[in-house]
């Protein structure tokens, strides 16, 4: 074979590699959608769930993922913007650097199910804020340190020159300079990972099935030390009924809306990353 | 400034008093028995606690998901890197993004639906969750991870390489396999290893399609057998044990065990993929 | 238009703050998959109880129910994380020990069997009933083959449970007198009956153990055959005492229950609560 058709023969068999691989996308994507359409009526976002999860609606549960999402960028933000300005504006050492970044790449590396466990006792034992989503908010939060970090250091980074020097130009302080410049010029950057860092506290199960959540008997909780019932772990527990068409069903229903979710944050933090990009190159 | 200081100084606590937290708790166990935690092939609790089963495991689960991503993720990164115009390919690497964000649970059902059952029909087993499942399964989901972190190594070799080849009239083929893969070659194994990482602390989609059978399969490259790995082990049965106790000091030392292991993989991972080119 | 989107997600994480000052008071109770049906249903009707008894809602009681397994559940309520947990088993003599100090109390209030299932299919291939030795030698590994005790020649998937689950323990305490007997011949471990259940009805050579209320079309149970006679799984046998694998599903308390948790478990033993345990399948206690 002449080497000229062999190289179209390889690429045309890399296309539809390609192409089976992007449509490994599609392909989850119309299975979820698909096994999830028995389930899905149209009060299934606005309903409880009855009979042990397996008929009605999921809304206690979505509302207990979005709490529990919430709360972990809430605490997170602030450590991860006070971290990164410290290690950016005010931290000049390369080996702290070095430590600091050593340091987040192994946070972000860290096994989900080991924050869950290491994160209960810490927080739900010694802290005794017990089985609660209170627990289950600074776990994430903990978890996506990290994913913040990420997105809020791109920005500050991708801040022009320009500015940093007008700011030591016109003789201000450190904290004016951060608190008048790069807070708002990085903007964007922020919300970017905030995004990115709800789409993932969204998708944990390992990381809260100990210490958040509950599978019964608590809609809204009420006080700081209720648990949840989440998207995540109402499926683990119907994916084990896996014989019962109807706990399926609703598996898929419970997993087609929090696919959603995560792709509609993922999707938002593109949108936003793009303003950023624009921003950066004005 | 103090604030900021203080702020940084949390995160950092948070990391470290993570590992510091995990050896604390595993010490009683190591105490009791030494290193015959990591050598001993039963685990009943109660009487023994021997980590082998679950170490074998999880090693074996990831390598078996590395081998299956391997060729297919070098090969698609060639075709994205190489040959894809740059609209295709900001199109490809947002699908790939979107699906490295899909959440575990999600796998698990479609592990537990589909795989499980697709398995032990093509192969004619006795129950579809095995170690091949569990390999499957993971190497869907690091596939994108390490998909996208290949390509980057690709895109990230100087347009001066393909220049230089294409001058000199090598096909367009001929320039990626021969001149810019070899020095992508760093940061492609930096990203393998970065999805050998995240394979191995996956628990959810693992848990439920493994079999959870705490044994060396017999013989021991029997992957159609059902074994465990360490998060699946720590997912069934840290509720039991939590707290405190020789059971819960064991389960930590397990856990101990994987976090020095991703970490280690981790590391080397991205050193690898800070030095993008050999030269 | 970010702004607002700032502001939504700033609301939702504000909707748990307390908004009564004295939040309603709450039951947790965890463990055994058996006995959760009966826990569920209970909680359910108790909750709607205390809305017609106490018409203040601010005082409106829950109750959470969430399984994994007899030996979280013990462990759990020893440990105070739960006020009640739920085990098909009896407490051990080991966790008797390490929970000396929590002065644990059961509270039977039902009785149930555990079933050794096996696959509809091997049922129908005329396979009714097994000796506790066959059975024995199945979980050990010497008979691997269906067509060794009269069935189909077929692979017997022998399938087990986490070694803390009551059904377990009840079951390896009749076939080998150890509750926590070890099982070379087992190819697969579940955990929750729920699981249990899916993974002998997806089989179709599969054995496994059940409580008796989750048996249906896919799994069916078999009679337990001794010398001469075989003991079949229904009702009477069971009431009668028949049948040898029989357990009693209890709830346990740290300590002498009070309050809301006595309320509720003197609902269960009432004989309102004990149509509920008949509903689930199970047999009543008193």
């Amino acid at each position: 074979m002449n080497p000229a058709t062999f190289e179209k023969g390889m690429v045309f068999f890399l296309t539809i590699l390609t192409l089976l691989v992007s449509s490994l996308l599609l392909i989850i994507l119309a299975t979820v959608f698909a096994k999830g359409l028995p389930a899905l009526h149209s009060g299934f976002l606005i309903e409880a769930s009855e009979n042990f999860g397996r008929e009605g609606g999921i809304i206690y549960q979505l509302m207990g993922t979005l709490i529990l999402m919430t709360g972990a960028v809430l605490i997170s933000l602030p450590v991860a913007l006070g971290s990164v300005i410290y290690q950016t504006q005010y931290l000049k050492s390369e080996t702290g650097k070095e430590i600091c970044r050593q340091f987040a790449q192994m946070l972000n590396a860290t096994p989900t199910i080991l924050f869950g466990l290491v994160g209960y006792l810490f927080f739900g034992v010694y802290l005794e804020t017990g089985v609660s989503w209170v627990t289950g908010s600074l776990i994430l939060a903990v978890m996506i340190l990290p994913t913040l970090q990420v997105s809020i250091r791109e920005a500050i980074e991708a801040l022009p020159d320009q500015y940093k020097d007008a700011g030591m130009a016109l003789g201000l302080s450190p904290w004016s300079q951060i608190k008048t410049i790069i807070i708002p010029q990085c903007y964007y950057g922020i919300i970017t990972g905030v995004f990115l860092g709800l789409a993932r506290a969204a998708g944990e199960t390992a990381a809260i099935m100990f210490a958040a959540t509950t599978f019964s008997g608590i809609h809204l909780p009420e006080s700081f030390s209720d648990p949840v019932p989440t998207l995540q772990t109402h499926m683990l527990v119907l994916t084990q009924e896996a014989a019962n068409p109807e706990a399926l069903a609703q598996a898929w229903s419970a997993g087609l809306v929090l696919l959603s979710l995560v792709f509609f944050l993922t999707v938002m933090a593109w949108i936003l990353r793009s303003r950023l990009k624009m921003e950066a190159e004005l | 400034m103090w604030v900021f200081a203080g702020l940084n100084l949390i995160f950092l606590c948070c990391a470290g008093g993570l590992f510091l937290f995990l050896i604390f708790e595993s010490y009683p166990i190591f105490k009791l028995h030494g290193f015959d935690f990591w050598l001993g092939q039963d685990w009943w609790v109660g009487e023994a606690y021997g980590a082998l089963p679950m170490l074998y495991g999880s090693t074996l689960v990831t390598a078996l998901a590395c081998l299956l991503v391997l060729p297919l993720a070098l090969a698609v990164a060639i075709f994205i890197s190489e040959f894809l115009t740059p609209t295709s390919r900001r199109c490809v690497k947002a699908i790939l993004e979107l699906l490295a964000g899909v959440p575990g649970i999600v796998y698990g059902l479609l592990g537990v639906s589909f795989l499980s059952l697709w398995i032990k029909d093509v192969f004619g087993l006795l129950d579809g969750n095995t170690l091949a499942t569990a390999s499957c399964l993971l190497a869907i989901m690091i596939l994108p991870t390490v998909l996208t972190l290949s390509e980057d190594a690709m895109r990230s070799v100087p347009a001066e390489y393909r220049d230089n080849a294409l001058g000199l009239g090598l096909s367009k083929w001929q320039t990626a396999t021969a001149v810019v893969l070899p020095q992508a070659l760093p940061g492609i194994m930096g990203a393998v290893l970065l999805g050998i990482g995240r394979a191995m602390g996956e628990t959810i989609a693992v848990m439920l399609v493994v079999g959870s059978l705490d044994r060396i399969p017999d013989p021991w490259f029997n992957i159609f057998s059902s074994a465990q790995t360490i998060p699946s082990k720590l997912g069934r049965e840290a509720a039991e044990a939590i707290g405190e106790g020789t059971h819960w000091s064991a389960l930590m030392a397990l856990g101990l065990t994987l976090f020095i292991m991703v970490l280690l993989i981790n590391f080397i991972g991205n050193r690898f993929l800070k030095r993008r080119s050999i030269s | 238009m970010f702004r607002m989107l700032l502001f939504f997600l700033v609301a939702i994480g504000v909707i748990p703050f307390p908004v009564s000052a004295d939040h309603s008071p709450k039951i947790e109770i965890v463990g055994s998959t058996t006995v959760l049906p009966i826990a569920s249903r209970a909680a359910e009707r108790f909750e709607k109880l205390q809305k017609i008894e106490k018409f203040k809602s601010s005082h409106r009681l829950r109750i959470l129910v969430n399984a994994g397994g007899s030996g979280v559940g013990i462990h759990s309520v020893a440990k105070g994380r739960s006020d009640i947990g739920m085990a098909s088993r009896e407490i051990s003599p080991s966790e008797r020990k390490r929970f000396e100090g929590s002065h644990l109390k059961v509270h039977t209030v039902a009785v149930d069997a555990v079933a050794c299932v096996i696959s509809s299919e091997i049922y129908e291939a005329g396979i009714r009933d097994l000796t506790r030795q066959e059975i024995r030698d199945i979980y050990l590994g010497k008979i691997r083959n269906w067509k060794e005790v009269g069935g189909p020649d077929r692979k017997i998937v022998v399938v087990d449970k986490e070694r803390h689950r009551g059904t377990r323990h009840v079951f390896m305490n009749y076939i080998f007198g150890n509750p926590t007997a070890k099982t070379p011949g087992t190819i697969l471990v579940t955990g929750s009956n729920n699981e249990e259940q899916t993974k002998i009805a997806q089989s179709d050579s599969a054995i496994g153990m059940l409580s008796y209320a989750w048996i249906n079309d896919e799994v069916r149970a078999i009679g337990i055959r001794d010398n001469k006679s075989i003991v079949n799984l229904t009702r009477e046998t069971i009431r009668k005492g028949n049948y040898p694998i029989v357990r009693n599903l209890s709830f346990i308390t740290a300590g002498e229950p009070n309050g809301e948790v006595k309320a509720f478990l003197e609902y269960l033993k009432s004989p309102e609560g004990q149509q509920l345990v008949e509903e689930s399948g199970y047999i009543p206690f008193t």
